[in-house]
């Protein structure tokens, strides 16, 4: 086997932290695996990580690294991206780093489709604190913070980021090694914002409370639980793993605006100067015109004008197009009133 | 060219002179002009970038990041955005990035008062995030010194590998004045940090050594690192001495007022010496020392209750007069009126 990936791994600082048997090894040796077989080093790629024990994984990669507030990766990611556009971004982090704390950063990195590639390491469950419910914890699991199982449903990043197009969004596990492999590199060349959300294990704080003696057990679980899709889908359902993505944007059409215009034929009006219109103030029983778009409309009848009586600064008598434009109303307020002249 | 140019405004041309190339915003009170003239800057040039953000905490976060990956990165908020800043202002610290962070002072707590200034977000800025480190930040009081102060803040955080804060109030950034911000001369530091994609350094949050590995148990390289830290800060702090001190012959009283309250108490100079610190942290303690040794009576006039004004107690040694115009309340008659009574008890 080419082992040369490991020149993406910072090798001088193992033994690393993570409890043996645990899934990040399997998740940072197959996306080092597969950024070597692409040629991506730390010429042209970042990294960027959040919190916990997946967090740890970029301390361990030989690239410029960075490690993050809790759940703020992709959001710090972005920014890398849109200063260096010619670096690769990559994301490596957890479940609770990126969908709970980080959850409103997910919604508006994928919105603006950054084009950063995001590697979730979904372990169900907060690993390095303890074992507490995370946002991803299959309801009814009995966990620190559940001790009777938990009773809120998970939150569903499939159906969270397949919302909007484009999306690229993929589900698979570490027990499908091969399949996970392929989702990796999917992801990494996909032009845009992508999500692979890699199932994966804590046999220490999650599995053995939930009965698992090894992670083997938890990893023949996973093989039950899921099974692989062929070909590019538009969704997954939660028992199936495989590649669901959009390209093309939902573009809301234009927004048609209806005009109204009066049905009087122009050329039998009056004309109007200025100064005639000026006397039309509603003053001593005359009625009020006012002037908009060089015609003269009659508004005796509205109730804002009544009198010498203002609406705020429109001042009867007078040519109001200007007012009109910069009025929060359209000028369909005034194509109500009977058109009575044109204004020379 | 001589123009009418508001606070803001002079800000962002301030930044541009610096050189920045990424701005990340959230709309708030008073600096949503920066975030609006840095969104129309960026359609007309490519090579500045600018994001509007879903929250504070992501804007903090994205300069702070830019400016790792290579840019000049400056952020604008207020008070309770500050507020949500303070995690990523932690951070910058620790992973040493160079960048601005701008708050436009208003009134608070929380939402306060948001048209109205304030100068009460001095012990935020000063210790806002978890554990110790040692922000420099700068407060101009006219419209020309926000260009000149923003120039200095991007050196200052250049040259300190630091985010550093350029204070103003919520009258300040609206302030119109006649400025010409052309003929201004700046120097410009330039960028020494090797920016990502140059080498396979780990940019954390953690406690770690000079070759960024994390050391999570060990207070020696943790004390080793925030001696240098404090050391860098002091040291940056020392070259931007910065204040203005206008002794009136003869009077016994001291009047201590920064940013846009020191313009409102400037008739007073008349009567009183007048002292105005212009680098806000770290505190200016050997010029106080030396300028308050000769006066009677030490008054502070400042925006909130007596923040500034501990931090005189503690430097020069003894009680000052605090005279806090709350609420945006920065009348001169009534501030005249206080200094008349305090003075008098102190006589009697």
């Amino acid at each position: 086997m080419d082992r040369s990936y490991k020149d993406l791994l910072k090798i001088h600082r193992y033994p690393h932290t993570w409890c043996p048997g645990c899934g990040i090894g399997a998740v940072m040796k197959n996306a080092a695996i597969v950024l070597n077989e692409l040629g991506w080093n730390y010429q042209n790629t970042a990294v960027v990580s959040g919190i916990g024990c997946s967090g740890r994984m970029a301390s361990y990669l030989n690239f410029d690294a960075l490690h993050t507030p809790h759940g703020r990766a992709l959001i710090s990611a972005e920014a890398i991206k849109a200063v260096r556009p010619d670096l690769h971004v990559v994301v490596l982090s957890g479940d609770g780093d990126l969908a709970s704390i980080g959850g409103n950063h997910l919604l508006h990195t994928s919105r603006r489709n950054a084009n950063i590639t995001v590697f979730c390491n979904d372990n169900e469950i907060y690993g390095l604190t303890g074992g507490q419910a995370g946002p991803t914890t299959p309801r009814g699991t009995k966990t620190i913070t559940s001790p009777r199982g938990g009773t809120h449903p998970p939150l569903r990043l499939g159906r969270l980021l397949t919302m909007q197009a484009p999306y690229f969004y993929a589900r698979t596990t570490i027990f499908h090694l091969n399949h996970l492999r392929t989702c990796i590199h999917e992801a990494l060349l996909w032009n845009g914002f992508s999500f692979v959300d890699i199932l994966s294990d804590c046999i220490e704080l999650n599995g053995r409370r939930l009965g698992f003696k090894t992670a083997h057990q938890m990893f023949k679980w996973f093989d039950q639980r899921f099974h692989i899709v062929e070909g590019v889908r538009d969704r997954l359902n939660e028992d199936e793993l495989g590649i669901a993505s959009a390209e093309v944007e939902e573009l809301p059409g234009p927004v048609e605006k209806v005009e109204v215009r009066p049905e009087v034929s122009v050329e039998s009006l009056k004309f109007f100067t200025l100064q005639e219109l000026q006397r039309y103030d509603g003053t001593e029983g005359r009625p009020i015109y006012l002037g908009y778009k060089d015609r003269v409309y009659d508004l005796s009848a509205s109730p804002l004008f009544q009198g010498t009586q203002r609406m705020r600064c429109h001042i009867a008598g007078k040519d109001l197009t200007h007012e009109i434009e910069m009025a929060p109303h359209g000028e369909d307020l005034v194509f109500k009133f009977p058109l009575v002249g044109r204004l020379v | 060219m001589r123009r009418l140019t508001s606070g803001n405004e002079a800000i962002f041309q301030g930044a541009l002179r610096a050189g920045a190339g990424y701005f990340a915003g959230y709309p708030i009170s008073p600096t949503s002009e920066i975030l609006q003239q840095a969104a129309v800057y960026a359609e007309d040039h490519p090579d500045f970038r600018f994001l509007q953000a879903e929250d504070e905490i992501a804007a903090a976060i994205a300069t702070i990041s830019a400016s790792l990956a290579g840019a000049k990165a400056f952020t604008a908020t207020s008070g309770p955005g500050f507020t949500l800043m303070q995690e990523a202002l932690g951070w910058g610290h620790a992973v040493e990035a160079p960048c601005v962070f701008v708050n436009a002072m208003r009134v608070g707590p929380s939402t306060g008062m948001p048209t109205q200034p304030a100068q009460a977000d001095l012990l935020q800025i000063k210790g806002g995030s978890a554990g110790d480190y040692y922000p420099l930040a700068f407060y101009p009081h006219s419209v020309e010194e926000c260009f000149r102060l923003t120039v200095t803040a991007f050196n200052a955080a250049e040259e300190s590998l630091s985010p550093v804060i350029l204070l103003s109030d919520a009258f300040l950034s609206h302030f119109y004045e006649i400025a010409d911000l052309d003929t201004i001369e700046t120097e410009v530091a330039p960028r020494m940090k090797k920016p990502l994609g140059t080498g396979q350094r780990l940019f954390t949050g953690i406690s770690h050594d000079k070759m960024g590995n994390t050391r999570t148990s060990h207070p020696e390289i943790y004390k080793e690192w925030i001696v240098d830290l404090k050391e860098r800060h002091l040291r940056v702090a020392r070259k931007y001495p910065l204040y203005e001190y206008f002794p009136r012959p003869g009077s016994e009283t001291l009047l201590i007022a920064f940013g846009i309250t020191s313009r409102i108490v400037s008739p007073l100079k008349e009567r009183f010496s007048l002292f105005r610190p212009i680098r806000i942290f770290p505190v200016l303690e050997d010029e106080l020392r030396k300028v308050t040794k000769s006066y009677r009576t030490i008054v502070v006039v400042e925006g909130s209750d007596g923040q500034y004004a501990s931090w005189v107690e503690c430097a020069v040694g003894r009680r000052v007069s605090k005279i806090p115009c709350l609420g945006g309340g920065f009348k001169l008659r009534w501030i005249q009126g206080q200094i008349e009574e305090r003075l008098k008890g102190i006589e009697a």
